[in-house]
């Protein structure tokens, strides 16, 4: 089983009505791999990722993950979305429920595990992101990297072998951007198989293993950090990293 | 860093806050003063007519001819026939408690620890078990008093209680299906709640009551009662299940997405993640509905029941007490009141409990 890929894409294509978002996508991303993902806005990055857990149905191609293929069987599903966690740009954490809450609802419903057991587990993924302190309040009293951090400690309690993030810091002041960034880097130094949708170029340069270009629904470019930006062989991807190193 | 400014001027005075509120200008002045005299004049009528002048006990009621204030003898008379309507006499303590059971069982369930998918029910299976008991009889050597003689408060205490906690689960199940991505159940879904709407209450209820009888085996017909009031809540869940998914549209898709990404199914979304958001949205929209309901109670009159505003209009009806009929609608409304004023102080409490409003 070592040399079973993580994630394996062939051929994904997925398309809202008539647009086609997704083009006969290739990706496979092995065990333990970081694989930041970046292109222009509408190129079909999110799409892309939100297929692997199904949050988006694909139309055509194959997607498996951890040798379990998706379809419109329901266990197989279950089956993967305990293995990916998923961090969204805007946070999504549930309001009425206060910070450890979050982190403990999906261990009980999904798992099974006891409250005192899942509030435990909580209490470890917070002190992991750093905001043991806050476990009490409710999500709109934190700020945007705390919630960020939150978000990302609530998918950690499911204990998942891959995490997606979609442009986790986007949504988020400058000042707090870093915070939430040396989290993601602490996961990828442990050897969280990781997919990271995002334009901090500086972060994808520290950590990924590789790098995915993506414009109009297609990958266009995939390279390790050092040959992506020192020696891009797309016109586009010089195009992109141009405008985005510039700022 | 922003300058610290002098704190603003507070009321310690209040001949300068008067000043300042009610006599700045002329015109205000002015206001002020005609309003002022208006109020004082209004509530000392009020208290003339309801205090000063009235004539308090049944003893005293000849008095009630010669004062000019309200005679509240005909509460002392006729009281009986207000709060229990036509049951029969000797059992009101029943009635009485029966009333109180219901009171107590929706107070209970508007503590927050009895919310829970099996607390709640308990609750309330417990609380008609021991109001039905109680108002029927039959067992324990309670002499049976069929539905028929119900009435009074118990009668419109228990039918509002039993549309909502009956209609409540039902415009859940109605939101939802509404919302199906399978076009059977969200077009059944739609079909009666729309259906159900066009209709007046009236209507409705005059079909439960007396069509279905003549439509419907005897065996199958169940009492009127029981008939009427479902028939209440299902129009109570056409509304209610309209106010519910309002307050589930508002919710932001990602709060879904987020749910099943951490691999929760779907009735655990529905009941951890999006039904406490949608009431905590529909929350005004969900007390008012109550409020509306409470007072539409009073509709089940026409159809032979006497709640407690038709056994009001009894107690005036007929014989010595007609002229006390403003008595009797105030003796009534101050109930009406109490009940509704509790509900919306409650809807506050909710409201601030969840962080909806501040202060
Ligand atoms: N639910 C949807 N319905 C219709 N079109 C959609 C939907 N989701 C995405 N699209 C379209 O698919 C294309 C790809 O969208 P996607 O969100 O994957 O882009 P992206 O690369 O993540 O862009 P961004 O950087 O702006 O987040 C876009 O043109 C978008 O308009
Ligand atoms: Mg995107």
């Amino acid at each position: 089983m070592a040399d079973t890929p993580a994630i394996e894409l062939t051929g994904v294509s997925k398309s809202f009505g008539g647009f086609q978002a997704l083009l006969g996508v290739d990706l496979t991303v092995a065990e333990g791999e970081r694989v930041v993902v970046c292109g222009p806005s509408g190129s079909g990055k999110s799409t892309l990722i939100r297929c692997i857990n199904r949050l988006e149905e694909h139309d055509a191609g194959r997607i498996v993950v951890e040798g379990v293929e998706l379809s419109d069987d329901v266990d197989a599903l279950d089956e993967v979305r305990r293995e990916v966690g998923m961090v969204f740009q805007s946070f999504n954490l549930f309001p009425h429920l206060t910070v450890l809450q979050n982190c403990a609802l999906a261990p009980m419903r999904v798992r099974g595990t006891k409250r005192a057991a899942a509030e435990a587990l909580g209490m470890k993924y917070l002190d992991k992101v750093q905001i043991p302190g806050e476990a009490h309040k409710f999500p709109d009293q934190l700020s945007g990297g705390q919630q960020q951090r939150v978000a990302i400690a609530r998918a950690l309690c499911m204990e998942p072998r891959i995490m997606l993030f979609d442009e986790p810091t986007s949504a988020l002041d400058p000042e707090m951007i870093g915070e939430v960034l040396d989290t993601m880097v602490t996961l990828a130094e442990e050897g969280m198989t990781m997919i990271c949708v995002t334009h901090e170029m500086a972060f994808a340069r520290r950590v990924a293993d590789r790098i995915v270009f993506m414009a109009d629904g297609e990958v266009v470019e995939i390279a390790d950090p050092e040959t992506f930006f020192t020696n891009p062989q797309n016109d586009r991807t010089r195009t992109f990293l141009d405008q985005i190193l510039k700022q | 860093m922003a300058v610290a400014l002098a704190p603003p001027a507070t009321d310690d005075n209040l001949m300068a806050w008067a000043r300042r509120r009610l006599f700045s200008t002329w015109l205000d002045g002015l206001i002020t003063v005609a309003f002022g005299a208006l109020m004082i004049w209004a509530v000392a009528r009020i208290v003339d007519w309801g205090v000063l002048d009235a004539v308090w006990t049944v003893a005293e009621k000849d008095r009630c001819r010669e004062v000019d204030g309200a005679c509240w003898s005909v509460i002392g008379a006729r009281g009986r026939l207000i709060l229990f309507g036509l049951y029969p006499h000797d059992e009101h303590w029943r009635s009485t408690l029966a009333c109180i059971a219901i009171i107590l069982t929706m107070g209970f369930s508007c503590i927050p620890k009895f919310w829970g998918l099996r607390r709640l029910p308990a609750l309330w299976v417990a609380g008609f078990a021991i109001f039905i008991l109680l108002m029927y009889g039959g067992i324990l050597g309670l002499p049976v008093v069929r539905t028929e003689q119900w009435g009074g408060l118990s009668l419109t205490v228990f039918i509002f209680a039993a549309v909502v906690v009956i209609g409540m689960p039902l415009a859940v199940v109605l939101a939802l299906a509404r919302r199906s991505p399978l076009p059977v159940i969200s077009g059944v879904a739609n079909v009666i709640i729309n259906f159900v709407r066009s209709l007046p209450l009236l209507a409705i209820l005059f079909t439960a009551a007396v069509v279905v009888p003549f439509v419907v085996p005897d065996w199958a017909q169940g009492d009127k009662l029981v008939r009427v009031t479902l028939a209440f809540a299902l129009f109570f869940a056409c509304y209610q299940a309209e106010i519910i998914r309002a307050g589930l549209q508002a919710i932001p898709s990602g709060q879904e997405e987020a749910a099943s990404a951490l691999g929760m199914k779907y009735w655990s979304r529905v009941f951890d993640i999006m039904l406490p958001q949608a009431f905590r949205n529909s929350l005004p929209s969900t007390i008012n509905q109550f409020v509306i309901t409470f007072k539409e109670t009073s509709i089940v009159t026409i159809i032979g029941f006497f709640e407690i505003m038709a056994s009001g209009n009894a107690a005036v009806g007929t014989g010595e007490w007609v002229s006390q009929f403003v008595e009797v609608y105030v003796f009534v409304g101050a109930i009406y009141f109490a009940f509704v004023f509790g509900l919306s102080r409650y809807g506050a409490y909710l409201e601030r409990r969840a962080r909806l409003t501040h202060g």
